[in-house]
């Protein structure tokens, strides 16, 4: 039984972990509607700028700052590319992907690993070392949810601010901007900078619990991240008192369960990304079939 | 919909919970048994040798699997998440000891058991320090100890040497992101005067990028291509292949299973024995012989060359006297 608990724990801490992320891509992607392939390339950018700044000493904490600022930086190009240069965004989003690769690689000098093992992490320091023996085995679970706690506040306290609002208003209703005199352009970027800022950030938190960076990490987190989003809103959409941030959050550990349960039960790993692929296309057919039943009911009412 | 996604996810859960169950009854039998967790990194033929000479190397000491130990195998295929994942599934299910084959799936496995002081075994590591898994090579001190495997380079090149008496300069194609490749570039750069030769280094990349490396290596000139442990550059040998045929000039490799596939030549190591060795130190520490923290991590480099006759004739070259005694392989086999 302990066993079982232990495990639901490690699911809880990376899908934690993920959830920062998927809170991020949540904006991207529901708010803007913006399909932002960067994520691949901010993932591990947030993960090896982590590691270069642990490994020569620099506080973890500030190394968790000094990451979201650079996804977010990141972020921005995107936007640029799409807005300013009027590339598409798939293709914005691919080109700073690649470039990311060769950024990542000058951060970390060269190296596709960069481990730090033993150095002070937000896990292991600060506040961390603070807690009571008792809580210290389950430190990694409680931290990952202080952090996700606080990005999940900042993150629903600006969207209910007038340039959050603005910010919904750009992905729904472009031209009500433009109405207003906002550049829908400019809220974009700043839309594209926080999303991917919160991408880097998660790199950063997961690093630190791994105590290494890889510079491949990134491959494969869009996919991972727009399920949980879709897997979360889906699940939780009739759950009123949900706001969208926590639902993005419980659908990458609904999503980190299934892959960790199919693990156990014996899928060899050649089929885990088949697997992440049959619960992705579930979600999304779930998604129109709740929106098909609404538009129904909403017809009848009209009736 | 919902509701099945429900009923569904409960019923996983479920199965998960008896599953464990059932493994947790099993192990509190009279004799002593050992649970072994090991995350082999990807799918290539010297992984898959080390976790055979593994079992070999366990069973040489006694422990079998099914008698006095049960193994959970799990192959991370070449991506880190999944290996993190799976040395976090075994530190919770209290396994006695996890082996890592290949650096990344080492390094999931020691910051896994770190915490919960599991002895951690690794294979094919080339350099423990570097990846921080030993704070000294004699006496690791970190609950993490194994088997090394470095390069002969030296071998190698007096290889090529005596294959090509005319040979001027040896292309190279590597990965940047490989740590391995990077630093047997930067020891072969050093030593590659003593034997007469110029080293042209192109890096790559990815995938894509091997085939026009390859091309400006043959481009600028090379004698003969020689590799490395690239896993990039290795996969995708027969394009290495092709454009050294089309320029008539041989590759020579870093192990045998290159050879089969067509390489000219390599001086080898022996990943079975490297696999017998590290199930030997495993069992050592299980069975409490040996102190994980100062049993010393076990280097090879000893290595034995081999070639491939059908190669060799096609580029009508002789086999040089003083590799008289070199293990003919075949193509495929």
């Amino acid at each position: 039984m302990s066993v079982f608990f232990g495990l639901l724990e490690n699911v809880l801490e990376e899908g934690l972990i993920y959830g920062i992320m998927a809170m991020g891509v949540y904006i991207t992607y529901k708010i803007l509607d913006f399909p932002d392939l960067s994520v691949d390339g901010t993932f591990p950018l947030g993960a090896c700028v982590t590691a270069a700044l642990i490994a020569s000493g620099a506080n973890p904490y500030l190394a968790c700052l000094a990451a979201f600022l650079c996804g977010s930086a990141a972020g921005a190009v995107t936007g640029l590319l799409h807005v300013r240069l009027k590339i598409t965004d798939l293709l914005s989003g691919i080109l700073t992907m690649t470039a990311m690769w060769s950024v990542n690689l000058v951060i970390t000098n060269g190296s596709a690993v960069l481990p730090y093992y033993n150095k002070p992490t937000v896990f292991t320091s600060g506040f961390a070392s603070l807690f009571p023996k008792g809580l210290r085995l389950h430190r990694i679970a409680v931290i990952a949810f202080l952090c996700v706690l606080i990005v999940k506040l900042a993150l629903d306290w600006f969207l209910k601010t007038k340039t959050g609002l603005l910010l919904r208003s750009a992905g729904d209703n472009p031209q009500f901007l433009t109405s207003l005199a906002v550049d829908p352009g400019k809220i974009k970027i700043m839309g594209l900078a926080i999303g991917n800022g919160c991408t880097a950030l998660a790199g950063s938190v997961l690093s630190q619990q791994s105590e290494s960076a890889d510079i491949t990490s990134g491959t494969g987190m869009v996919v991972m991240a727009l399920a949980s989003v879709i897997i979360g809103t889906t699940i939780f959409k009739r759950v009123k008192f949900l706001k969208p941030t926590t639902m993005a959050v419980l659908g990458a550990a609904v999503y980190k369960a299934c892959l960790s349960v199919a693990m156990m039960l014996g899928l060899p790993t050649n089929y885990l990304k088949l697997l992440m692929a049959v619960i992705f296309t579930a979600a999304l057919y779930a998604n129109n079939m709740f929106s098909k039943e609404r538009r129904r009911q909403n017809a009848t009412i009209k009736l | 919909m919902k509701k099945i996604i429900s009923v569904i996810l409960a019923a996983a859960l479920t199965l998960g919970l008896a599953a464990c169950g059932g493994k947790t009854a099993a192990s509190g039998q009279e004799q002593k048994t050992y649970k072994i967790g090991v995350i082999q990194y990807a799918t290539h033929p010297s992984l898959d040798n080390i976790y055979k000479g593994f079992l070999e190397g366990l069973n040489e000491s006694g422990l079998k699997e099914g008698e006095n130990i049960t193994i959970n195998f799990q192959n991370a295929q070449g991506d880190k998440a999944n290996g993190d994942m799976q040395a976090k599934n075994m530190a919770t299910a209290n396994v006695n000891l996890i082996m890592g084959i290949a650096t990344p799936a080492a390094m999931s496995a020691y910051s896994a058991a770190k915490e919960k002081e599991i002895p951690v075994i690794f294979s094919a590591v080339s350099d423990p320090l570097a990846a921080g898994l030993v704070k000294s090579l004699e006496a690791p001190g970190t609950g993490c100890t194994g088997t090394s495997d470095v390069l002969n380079l030296e071998a190698q090149l007096k290889m090529i040497r005596a294959f090509l008496k005319d040979a001027k300069k040896i292309g190279i194609i590597y990965t940047t992101s490989e740590a391995n490749s990077v630093s047997q570039l930067e020891q072969i750069k050093k030593i590659a005067p003593n034997y007469g030769f110029e080293i042209e280094a192109v890096g790559v990349t990815n995938a894509s990028e091997v085939a026009t490396a390859a091309a400006s290596v043959v481009a600028k000139g090379a004698d003969c291509i020689n590799n490395f442990t690239d896993n990039n550059v290795v996969d995708n040998l027969s394009t290495v292949l092709h454009e050294a045929n089309a320029a008539g000039i041989p590759v020579f490799g870093s192990e045998v299973e290159q050879v089969k596939n067509g390489c000219l030549a390599s001086e080898s190591i022996d990943y079975v024995e490297l696999g017998r060795e590290t199930g030997r130190m495993a069992a050592k520490v299980l069975t409490g012989k040996a102190d994980i923290n100062t049993l010393a991590v076990k280097t090879f480099s000893t290595c034995t060359p081999v070639y491939n006759e059908k190669v060799m004739k096609a580029l009508s070259l002789a086999l040089p006297s003083d590799y008289s005694n070199a293990e003919a392989v075949k193509s495929g086999s």
